[in-house]
Order: structure tokens, then sequence, then C-alpha cells
């Protein structure tokens, strides 16, 4: 029968795509990108002989799209651990009853204000807040000093920052509102706006808007300042306010969220959260090293070598959710 | 005489229209019935009302001592009616030759592999065809797939057939010899069969009783001589004329 | 006398069946999506998101952003069809080619092409392009070059399907400028109306170019219910609510535009008609061609130099893991899904039957809801604790694609069925054949052509799908798409380069071996 075989072949499909091979696993999703942390996953595959899956963001939902569908699937969950890239979004899903506390052995020396103490997320090497300039564009003398540069009228429609409704911006201007207060906060976003700022879609866009010389300079992470000098692209990364509240700094954290593969999920929290994980992170994603022991790679400096924003991650994420509808009127959505 | 095919008050609509209107029709088993009318008069919808292909509107349509259809209902699929149809365009399936054309009614049935291959191969020969079995439709004449549909037809030993203007397309000397096959072939097999056609000059080489057909009315039912008469039809005083 | 196991319930049983199958793949997402509306004060969110003034002026904003996009399809489209379809011009069948291919592309992948090319730090870039790009009208534009071989196609599929006849009739009578113009440009102008309104459709529900170039419009406005901190997936269902009202007009239009021809708008010509003759538009219309050809390809040359010369290929290995087979097997699993749903239903819609009908409307409006809404009604259909089976693996994957793409096998096979006569069919009932018979025996042979187009392209948008698939993947298993946009947070740019330039090689792939399949003479 000319039917007959396609549907025999399609139902054989379906089964083996259904039948997962039976084996240790653990589910990971992860808001830090991939190219920087496939490797580790795949290393911790290899050492440990536990299959790791792993959903990653993308660029368009930063941060957020993991963070969503672990919201999502909270009916069966799927995910069994949480690496996200700032301690302050896990906070919607510990509202929300869906997190493990675990005070992981292996985080027990990172400092304390990097860790929440009801281990309901231990941190990992940090990215900083930094202001990404293109030195074709800006003359040494020129140099911005400040966030409050970004408002500027001298650069009028020469800078750049991602869309605070997603990625780590959401997360630095709930700091911001911490710092100034909501009204503060959002006189600043609306000269910002006057300014002429260009709202990109991530922070990797941001870096690929300074780096191709778009705009004279933008707010990007670590991570992506040190993309870009690997590019070659003629950029220097500026720690901003450091006269004034200091640069904020972001640890990754290490979530358990209640899936199905709670005890291999443990073990995992142990690897990433040990000082070679660290190390790895540090390495691959230029990120800045929370422990003493940790070496900083070159051209990033350790949290001990600049003034440091001080935050409360808890008030920043009630901030952070406060501040919703606001700004996404003020993005235009 | 028993009957093969009775239709009692059909009426069928098309689009709110009535296409048919009260035709009550009875054709014996064995018996050659043509339907002659213009074109628009119907006839088609009643050769596809007795196949079950449209819905009637009112009325009954009994094929043999099973009735098949009543009022809106179709009680019988046309796959369980048992009658065969050999359409105007022919209807052969091009992606099959002319055994499989001839096959697939016949493995519907269930009719054994064996048993088909004898009956179609003595079908093809009755109607001129043998040694062509493996050619696809459009590999023949005009005049052979003519045949095949015939054979296709008559190959399922239904009871009953129904034809509908099968040889319009064809020339003069080529019809007058198909029409002369298939008597032979309705003759031969006692087949009933129910043929529709405008020109009476194929009601007149096939024989039997004519039955007319005018905006969806059945006029008159009788031999073409008896419809000859029929001064008050304009149909037939044309067919007079001729 | 051997009567047959057909019965005269197997039609209406298996119909019943495919009918069950798709709605539960495309209506109960949408249906559980609906749920979350009356979930605490989702309505009142609702409510207040679809009064406010910014609403709607973001919709006037997508209603303009579609409608340029496909006066611009049609300005090019529709004379490029006729010079591709019928024209005399040398080498047209291959500009045809190359000029439909970018539409088989996740539309985000030409728009980063574009990036490339005329982006400040662009091959041909400067500040002028680069503004130009980053502006609506550079939305615009790349779109529409984008979905222009829509109108092409169907344009030069159409008029291929033009009694031959007619032509000749107009030809002796009034030579080929007048015969194009007045005789078949109204023949063809229901494959030109369906063009129109598929583009219309694709460009209004696009969110990848639009975000990418900083264009903010509605479905950025949806996503953001879901892609952001407070994530409110029944407040997106509602946002989502006044696009489902543009696909239902965009459906009544074009139902009462095509009226019965709805499905026979294409079809098969029975013999060659000589090409027209260009004459003394020669040059114009060789230029018209082989613009139409080329420079949508440019954003894909734009990716392999740039892939090139960053030494993407060689780094590409560890970024591409397993993402092509992923792609491979969901969307050949999905395409093979969605030919036998669309074989019962698009056969009963070709043969006009209402039920039939409402599940091609369905089709329609999955097709057009914002992918992501769409996703997140899926999760929450599928993950249960009874359907891990389908949720916890690649399965998952192929039922979304076939609740999205649904549409295209339906209306694809419908087109097939519409053509050749009735009674090839009926011919196969009155022998005594059961539908599945008549299905397996008779007109899927008879279709094997058109049914393995339809095959086709449902497998090519399944693999240039994106925003599906990127909401659900199973972990571990991402498709080549979603793959090349996680990389594209922080990988480097030549790696992703070189990732696209596999897409493009993969669809180029399947394309091509479907059109050797398609295209061999019949032997």
């Amino acid at each position: 029968m000319s039917f007959r075989a396609p549907i025999a072949v399609l139902l054989a499909g379906l089964a083996f795509a259904g039948c997962r091979k039976p084996g240790r696993e653990v589910v990971v999703y992860l808001s830090i990108d991939q190219p920087f942390t496939e490797p580790i996953l795949r290393e911790y595959e290899q050492r440990s002989g536990v299959k790791v899956r792993a959903v990653f963001d993308t660029e368009e939902t930063k941060s957020t799209g993991v963070l969503n569908r672990i919201v999502a699937e909270a009916g069966s969950p799927q995910a069994d651990l949480f690496w996200s890239g700032d301690p302050v979004r896990p906070s919607v899903l510990v509202k929300k009853g869906l997190v493990l506390p675990y005070a992981s052995p292996s985080a027990a020396d990172v400092p304390a204000e990097y860790r929440a103490a009801d281990g309901s997320w231990s941190g990992g090497a940090a990215r900083a807040r930094l202001l990404l300039v293109n030195t074709k564009r800006v003359r040494q003398d020129q140099l911005p000093r400040s966030v409050r540069d970004l408002a500027d009228p001298r650069w009028k429609g020469q800078t750049a920052i991602a869309n605070p409704l997603y990625g780590t911006t959401t997360m630095h201007v709930a700091a911001l509102a911490e710092a100034w207060g909501d009204d503060g906060l959002k006189r600043f976003l609306t000269q910002l706006k006057s300014n002429g700022v260009r709202i990109a879609s991530s922070n990797g866009e941001v870096k690929r808007l300074v780096a191709s010389g778009e705009v004279a300079f933008g707010l990007a992470d670590t991570d992506d300042a040190a993309e870009a000098s690997k590019e070659g692209a003629p950029v220097l990364a500026v720690y901003p306010d450091q006269g004034g509240m200091g640069t904020l700094v972001m640890p990754t954290a290490v979530v358990l969220v209640k899936g199905p593969h709670p005890e291999e999920a443990k073990k995992l929290a142990d690897y990433l959260l040990s000082v070679p994980a660290e190390e790895r992170l540090v390495e691959l994603a230029s990120h800045m090293p929370l422990r003493p022991e940790v070496k900083a790679p070159p051209g990033v400096r350790r949290a001990g070598e600049f003034t440091v924003m001080k935050v409360d991650y808890g008030k920043v994420a009630d901030a952070m959710q406060r501040l919703q509808p606001w700004l996404r009127e003020w993005a235009g959505l | 005489m028993s009957t093969a095919i009775v239709l009692e008050d059909v009426t069928v609509a098309h689009l709110g229209r009535a296409v048919l209107r009260d035709i009550s029709l009875q054709v014996g088993a064995g018996e050659l019935l043509t339907i002659l009318g213009t074109s628009g008069s119907g006839k088609t919808t009643l050769l596809r009302a007795v196949a079950g292909l449209v819905r009637l509107q009112q009325g009954k349509v009994r094929i043999g001592e099973a009735l098949a259809s009543e009022g809106e209902r179709l009680l019988l699929a046309p796959e369980q009616r048992d009658v065969a149809v050999v359409f105007q365009d022919l209807a052969l399936w091009p992606h099959l030759t002319v055994q499989g054309n001839l096959a697939f009614g016949l493995s519907a049935r269930g009719v054994p592999r064996e048993e088909r291959r004898e009956r179609i191969a003595t079908v093809l020969k009755r109607v001129g065809l043998d040694g062509k079995e493996s050619r696809h439709p459009g590999e023949l004449s005009g005049g052979e797939r003519q045949r095949v549909a015939i054979a296709r037809a008559l190959v399922l030993q239904p009871a009953a057939i129904l034809l509908d203007e099968p040889l319009a397309s064809l020339d003069f000397l080529l019809r007058r010899e198909l029409l002369q096959l298939f008597r032979e072939l309705l003759g031969e097999q006692g087949m009933t069969a129910l043929h529709v056609t405008h020109d009476p000059r194929d009601a007149r080489a096939l024989g039997g009783r004519v039955a007319l057909l005018e905006e969806g009315r059945l006029e008159h039912v009788g031999t073409l001589e008896s419809l000859a008469g029929r001064g008050d039809l304009p149909y037939a005083r044309e067919l007079a004329g001729t | 006398m051997g009567r047959s196991l057909a019965t005269r319930w197997e039609q209406p049983a298996v119909f019943a069946l495919a009918a069950a199958v798709f709605a539960a793949v495309a209506l109960l997402p949408m249906l559980s999506l609906g749920g979350e509306l009356l979930r605490g004060d989702a309505l009142s969110h609702a409510a207040r998101a679809l009064s406010a003034p910014r609403t709607w002026k973001l919709f006037a904003a997508s209603l303009g952003f579609a409608g340029a996009v496909t006066a611009i399809a049609l300005v090019i489209g529709v004379p490029l069809g006729f010079v591709l379809g019928r024209s005399d011009l040398p080498g047209r069948r291959l500009a045809l080619w190359l000029h439909a291919f970018p539409v088989f592309l996740p539309p985000f992948l030409l728009a980063l092409g574009w990036f490339h090319l005329l982006g400040r730090g662009g091959l041909l870039g400067s500040e002028v392009t680069a503004r130009a790009l980053f502006s609506p009208a550079g939305a615009v534009l790349i779109l529409a070059l984008g979905l222009t071989p829509i109108v092409t196609a169907l344009v030069a599929i159409a008029l291929q399907a033009v009694d031959p006849s007619l032509e000749e009739a107009a030809l002796l009578a009034g030579g080929p400028w007048r015969t194009a113009t007045r005789i078949l440009v109204p023949l063809v102008r229901p494959a030109v109306a369906l063009g129109a309104l598929v583009v219309f459709a694709l460009a209004f529900s696009e969110m990848g170019v639009p975000s990418f170039l900083r264009v903010g419009l509605y479905p950025g406005m949806v996503f953001s219910r879901l892609g952001g901190v407070d994530y409110a997936p029944g407040e997106a269902f509602a946002l989502a609510l006044p696009l489902f009202g543009v696909a239902l007009l965009l459906l009544a239009f074009e139902r009462a535009a095509a009226g019965r021809r709805s499905f026979a708008v294409l079809g098969a010509r029975s013999r060659e008609v000589p090409a027209l003759r260009l004459g003394r538009w020669r040059v114009a219309a060789t230029l018209l061609a082989w613009s139409g050809a080329v420079i949508p390809l440019a954003p894909l040359a734009a990716l392999a130099l740039r892939a090139t010369r960053g030494g993407g290929f060689s780094r590409i290995g560890p970024s591409l893991g397993s993402s092509v087979g992923n792609s491979l097997t969901a969307s050949i699993s999905a395409a093979g899904a969605v030919l036998i749903l669309a074989i019962v239903i698009g056969h009963a819609a070709a043969r006009g039957r209402r039920p039939a009908l409402a599940l091609d409307a369905l089709a329609v409006l999955a097709f057009l809801t914002p992918a992501t809404v769409l996703g997140v009604g899926l999760i929450a259909t599928w993950n249960r604790p009874a359907t891990q089976a389908i949720y916890g693996s690649g399965a998952i994957v192929a039922v979304a694609f076939a609740a999205r793409y649904g549409a295209i096998g339906v209306r694809a096979a419908a087109v097939s069925f519409a053509q050749g006569s009735v009674h090839l069919e009926e011919a196969a009932a009155v022998c005594g054949a059961g539908f599945v018979r008549r299905l397996a025996r008779i007109l899927v042979p008879m279709h094997a052509r058109g049914l393995a187009a339809a095959f086709l392209l449902a497998l090519v948008f399944c693999l240039r799908d994106l925003e599906t698939a990127v909401l659900l993947y199973p972990a571990g298993e991402e498709p080549l798409t979603v793959r090349i946009f996680t990389f594209e947070a922080n990988g480097s740019e030549a790696v992703v380069a070189a990732l696209s330039c596999v897409q493009v090689a993969v669809t180029a792939a399947a394309l091509l071996a479907g059109s050797v399949l398609l295209f061999r003479r019949r032997s």
C-alpha cells in the first residue's frame, strides 16, 4: 500500500523521539549566554557521566524567556536548575514557590553578599555594568564617567541602551530606582528618551552598535566589552560612577527549582559553584571572579578593585516588578 | 418482469432550484432505457440520483430490492449500490493502467486475485482491447478509451449500468461502431442499463424504451415511435421532423 | 455478490478523526489561553490594555506597516510574475527559483544579512545606509523583499494554468501586450488577491524583522506581555484578539473574493503555449527579472562573506551540535503529520464541505497568531504528567509545527484536489470503493505531485521556523534556527553568520531534493 509505509515510518519516528534513552540526566535552563556556558556543561557531562540537557535564552528573550518558561511549565516542571545571569530574576520563582532552597557546600567560601541566606540562590562569577565606548567616535578627554552621561545633550542621538524590559538592563534600572527613587529613575529615563537614546534589543546589540560606530557609547556588560575587544573593535570599557554611587555588579546565580531530578541537580549545583567552574566561566565569559583565589582575566577588574554599587537584591527584585508597566509604556510597547 | 431501478416522486434541488421534479420511473431487470432531453433538462442529475452522487430533496430510489435513497437520507452510499457508471468524460484514472483501472473495483469488492485476472481478460478480449492491459489511458486512442470505460463498468457485473452520454465526443463512424458494441454487450449479459443522451439517434441505435425529460419533468415514457407521436412536445416535433 | 468492507461511515469517521487531531493540536492551545483570561484579575488587566490608546496606535502602525509591505510586494511581484512565469526571457526558470528562495528562510536571518551589508560597519555600509536600514522604511523594504516571491510565484503559477485557448484567442486578436494586460491580468486576479492576503498576514504578524530594526509594532507589544518579568499570558492572549479580528476579516475577504474558486486558483496546464514575446520590453524585463533574482540574495552573500572572513566555518563544529538533525527530525515528522491531516481535511475543503472550511479557518488563525502566544498555549495544553511522552520529547516541536503550519499543507492539498474532474473520485465510489480505498488508491496517487509539493512546502516552513520552537523545544534538542538565535547573544559574529549559512544550505538542499523528485519526468 502506498499509504502505510510512510505512516509506519512516521509513527516509528515519533515513538523514537518519544522514548529518550533512560539514564542519569539533569535539565538546566540558563539565561547566561550559550557560547560561554555550554562548554562548562559539556565538561561536567564528561566527568560525571550525567547527561545535561539545556535550554538557553535567545538574544531576543534575554534572561526572561527561560524564566517565563519555568513559570509556564510549573504545572509539570521540566527544569531542575536555573542558572541565571543575575540574582534578581530568580526572586520571581521564589515568590511563586518554585524554588528548592539549597545551601551548596561549594558556595560556603563565596562572599556572603553574593548569596542568599536562605539558600534560594548562590552567586558565581559576576558581571559589571559598563559604559562601552567607541574610541574612534569619542576622544580620550571626552570619555563619559557616569550612567547619567547617557542623558547628556552633547551625545544626543549617539548613545544606546538595551530594552529595559529584557536582559540585565531590567535589573540595572531597578537598582537605579533603588538608588534614586522611582521618580528619579523615571526622570532619567524620560531624559534619555528625549536625548534620542537608541533602544537596542539586547546588550549584544548595544555592543554591535558601539563596535560598528553606529553610536558613540552605550550601556553593556563586562562580557560584551570583552567580546568586542576580542573581535578587534575600537572600544574601551568605562566603569561608571566611580566617584559616586559606584558600578553595579551582578553575580551569576545558581538556583535549584522543583524539577524531576533533584539529586542530580544538587550535584550539578555543587559543580557550577565550585572554584574550577568559576575559573572556567571567568575565562570563557570574561566575568569577574568573586573568590580571591580565582585569577581575573586580562582587562577585567575584580570586585575589590573598584567602587561597587551597594544594592539589596531583594529590594531590587521588588522594584523590578513594580516598574514593569511603566517601563513597557516607556519602551512604547 | 421484476424491477431493477425504481424512482418514486423524486425531486432534486440545486442551489434552491428544482432540477428534477416528481420523477417516477421504473426500469425492469435486463432492460435498457434511454433518457432523452436537451442540455440542462436534468438527465445527468437523474443518473447521479440513482448512483447516490446527489442527495434527493424528496422521493425514493430503489435499486433491486434495497431502498437506496429516501428523502434527504442516503441509505446506501454510492459504493454500496452495486451500480456502475460510464461518465461523459470517462473518468479513467490516469495513474493506473488499463488492467489497474479494471482491477480497482474488483479488489474493492474483495474478488480474489485469480478470478480478477480471468474476468478482466475476458472483458478486455470481448471489447477488443486484449494486449493493451499495461497501457495508461493517456496512451490510448479515443475509441480505445471508450472501450476501457465500458469494460471497467461491465467487469464488475453490477446490478445496473448507468451511461452518461459516453459517446458525445466521438465522430459518427466510431460512434456507430461503439453503439453496436454496447448493444451487443448489454444484450449478452442481460444487463440493466440506464442511458442518457441528447441525441435520439443513439436511442434508436440501442433500441429499447425511451423517456423524455424537459426542465426536470418526465414528459413521456414509451417507445421512440410513441414519442414521435407526441405533437404537444417541442422535442417530439423536432424528432418527428428528422 | 461480494460486498466490500466499505461503509458509509468511513468518510465521516476518517474526517472526524483528522478534525479531532487538528483541533487538539491547534484549537486547544487557544482555548487554554482564553481560560487564562478568566483567572484572577487578568480580565480587567486585559480590558485596560485593550482600551489604552497606545495599544491602538501600535495596531494602526502595524496595519500601515503590513499595508506598505503588501503594496511593494504587489508592485514588484505582479510584473515579475509575468516576466518570470510567461515571457520568453532566457533563464527565467532559474531566475524564478533564485528570486523565490529567500521566502524559505527565517526573515530575521535576512535582516541579519542586510545588517552585514548595509549596517554602518557593513560591506557597503555608511551612516546613510545604516540610518535607512534602522527605520520603518528599511523594515518595510526588507520584509517586502523577503515576501514578494509569494506574489511572484502565485502569479507565475496561475498564468501557467490559464486555459491555453483563451490565451491563444487573445494573442491572435490583440498581440502579447494587450493579451497580458486585458486578458491575463484579470484571469489571474484571484491569485494576486491570494498573494496579497498571504503577504499582508505574514507582515502583520512578523516580529523578528521589526524588532531587529528597532521598529515598534503590535506583535512586539503582545510579546512584551510574555517576555517581560511580569509574565501575563492571559493578557497577551487578549492583546492577540485584535490580530484574530484582522485574520478573520482577511479570511472572509478571501472567501468572498475567490468564491467557489477558493482552492482552484492554481492549476496545471493541459498543453504548452508559446511564451509571451517581450519585444521592445526585453531590456527592461531582463533587468527587472535579474534584479528580482539577485538583490534578495545579496544579504545571503553578505552572511557568507562575514562567515568566511571571520573564520566562522572552521569554528562552527561545537556551535552546531546536533541542531541540524533536530531541525530535520522535527520538521520532517511535522510535515508528515501535516500531510496526513491535509489529505483528509484538504480533500473535504476542496469539495466545499462546511466543517472542513471551518477547520481551514482555524488553521489560518493558528498560522497568523503570534507564535509566542500559540507557544504558551501549547505549553499549557501539553505540559501535563499524562502527556510527557510528547511534551518531554522532540514530538512537542512537531506538534507545534503542525499547529502553526497546518494551514500551508491543508491549502496546498486542497488546491491539488480541486483540480481534475470530480468524476474520477465518483467513478471509484460507484466501483464499490470506500473512502479510505479511494484516497489510498485513486486520489493520493493521482495527486501525488501536488501532495508532495504540500509536504515540501510544509517542510521548509517548519525548517525556517524560529518563533514557535524557541518557546518549547525540549532541553538539549534545539533546532538550528534557535541555535542561531541563542548564539547571536554574544556568540562570535562570524560563527553566527556561518550557522546562518548552514541554515541556508539545509533549506536549499531540501528544496533541491524536493524539486528533483517533483519535476522529474514520469517514466
